[in-house]
């Protein structure tokens, strides 16, 4: 009995200890990038171009350049996400072929994302010819983040319950209605909940667009979608490989590194909200 | 038994390789009631699917004889399933209102389906009149059918169905997944609707197939064994396993 109970506490404060670790390995990065970050954050330099070889001045290209790039990516990945799931869940008759898919789509989730890189600078920029753009990298983007978005539809899409489906269809209602009005606003908390992962990970990535949108250096903000734009990411890259005075930008960084988490968040934050607002009306 | 609504001839049915109904004919009258009784596995619920297609939605199935619905086989190449779904409404052994608003879950069939409705206020107030749930809900139309009580959500389940004019009511197990209370007023409202509607429904509780039904059909491991009038069936059945069946010796 006594045995018992030493074995319960020891596994308990094993499974504790790992996420107290998880917390403080999270908690120090976070406090480690705001204590070197924060002294450059100021209204400037979020709202001004950079100035003196990225020496100094603001990344304000560069966050608008992530937001575009970010919500060219959900607008690709979101649509044709759902969309495949749909095709995946509701009507493909289960089998083989289905199965093949599935395993090509997690095969395609675990692809290094330098490799969606260059098929988009292949693919969009040379052989398309939309050359190094917002475009190409919010394809290349949204195609990075198709899997997650995928997986994560097909699991809320599997989780609505089929009793939904068959009073819908008893009705005389069409399968695409039935879809369309019961399955999919019954799903689309879980399909956002799943898709914030892949939204965060479209923000941060520096390989997709390297190749396909990102700009070294360009105070002029994009006019169209066929313009390159700096990008968050792409940017901290530069800064700490490639200025001109590598140790005169460390201060701006840190400071690029802590927008970009913030825009991180923020773009998650949103996404939260609307899953909330819709998750309040979903009840069974 | 003079009209018969729904005709079936030597239907077998089959679930891949598992045959679950064998050589299956029978009528079922119009403005009836008929209750489908037998053991767990026996087809009756099976049968039921075939009558409003429902059987379709599952992968490898394949349907044999034919099955009439006014006269028309519903299993020929040119009928759309969807199209006899209105005809023939079902209600499911679960609740299962839509996460919508009462009134929605009543108007969302009518408004899908392309039926013009002059009134949508009125279709949906005499739709729940006739499950007997108006006066209960007349005043929250607005609120979520997910707070009514089981009893309530399966008579709003009901008139989902009747709203869209169906000309059978299929009801598998209705009721149990209900208290008494709530399983008499569907039994009440059975017997109401069976003027305008033909019924058939399938029941584990034997009682209520005596209380509720004209024609009683008892099935065993996907055979038909006796077909006949509910009194007939539970006073003097023609087959022993019938019989057997209904005094509980198994089952």
């Amino acid at each position: 009995m006594r045995w018992r109970y030493l074995k319960q506490s020891v596994f308990f404060g094993l499974v504790s200890a790992s996420a107290l670790i998880i917390t403080l390995v999270l908690g120090g990065i976070i406090f480690y990038i705001i204590t070197n970050g924060y002294s450059v954050i100021s209204l400037d330099f979020i709202t001004k171009p950079p100035t003196d070889s990225m020496t100094k001045g603001g990344i304000m290209p560069a966050i608008i350049g992530t937001i575009y790039l970010t919500v060219g990516a959900i607008a690709i990945g979101l649509p044709f996400g759902i969309a495949s799931a749909i095709y995946l869940t509701e009507y493909a008759r289960q089998g083989k072929i289905v199965r093949i898919i599935k395993i090509g789509i997690n095969c395609l989730a675990g692809v290094p994302s330098v490799v969606f890189g260059l098929f988009g600078l292949g693919f969009f920029v040379i052989f398309l010819k939309f050359g190094s753009s917002i475009l190409a990298g919010s394809l290349t983007l949204g195609f990075l983040i198709l899997p997650t978005i995928i997986g994560a539809s097909e699991e809320a899409l599997k989780s609505v319950p089929q009793t939904f489906r068959e009073a819908s269809l008893s009705l005389g209602v069409s399968k695409w209605q039935t879809i369309y009005r019961i399955v999919l606003p019954n799903a689309l908390p879980g399909i956002l909940t799943g898709s914030i992962l892949g939204i965060g990970r479209a923000a941060g990535e520096t390989a997709p667009i390297m190749f396909t949108a990102a700009a070294f250096f360009t105070a002029k903000l994009p006019s169209s979608i066929f313009d390159e734009v700096m990008a968050l990411p792409y940017h901290i890259y530069v800064l700490a490989t490639a200025g001109t005075n590598i140790e005169a930008t460390r201060p701006i960084q840190f400071g690029t590194v802590l927008v970009l988490v913030g825009v991180v968040l923020g773009i998650d934050l949103i996404a939260i909200i609307i899953r909330g607002y819709m998750r309040r009306k979903k009840r069974w | 038994m003079d009209s018969h609504i729904i005709k079936l001839h030597k239907v077998n049915f089959y679930y891949g390789q598992t045959q679950a109904l064998t050589d299956i004919s029978m009528n079922f009258g119009q403005n009836r009631v008929t209750a489908l009784i037998g053991p767990s596995g026996c087809g009756k619920s099976t049968l039921l699917r075939l009558l409003n297609r429902m059987n379709d939605l599952i992968d490898g199935t394949k349907v044999e004889g034919e099955i009439l619905f006014e006269g028309r086989n519903i299993y020929a190449p040119n009928i759309d399933p969807v199209e006899i779904r209105r005809k023939v409404g079902m209600v499911f052994q679960k609740p299962n209102p839509f996460p919508k608003t009462i009134y929605n879950n009543i108007s969302y069939g009518p408004k899908l389906t392309g039926v013009t409705v002059a009134d949508m206020d009125s279709l949906v107030e005499q739709s729940l009149r006739q499950a007997v749930l108006w006066d209960e809900v007349k005043d929250i139309l607005n609120k979520s059918a997910m707070n009514l009580s089981g009893g309530q959500q399966q008579r709003l389940c009901i008139a989902r169905a009747l709203a869209m004019k169906p000309d059978v009511l299929l009801m598998d197990e209705p009721t149990s997944a209900l208290d008494p209370i709530s399983t008499a007023k569907i039994e009440e409202l059975i017997e109401e609707l069976k003027k305008d509607y033909t019924i058939i429904i399938v029941t584990h509780n034997m009682q209520q197939a005596a209380r509720i039904s004209d024609e009683t059909a008892f099935f065993y491991l996907g055979n038909l064994v006796e077909y006949n009038k509910t009194e007939k069936i539970f006073t003097n059945p023609d087959v022993k396993q019938t019989e057997d069946y209904i005094t509980g010796r198994f089952g």
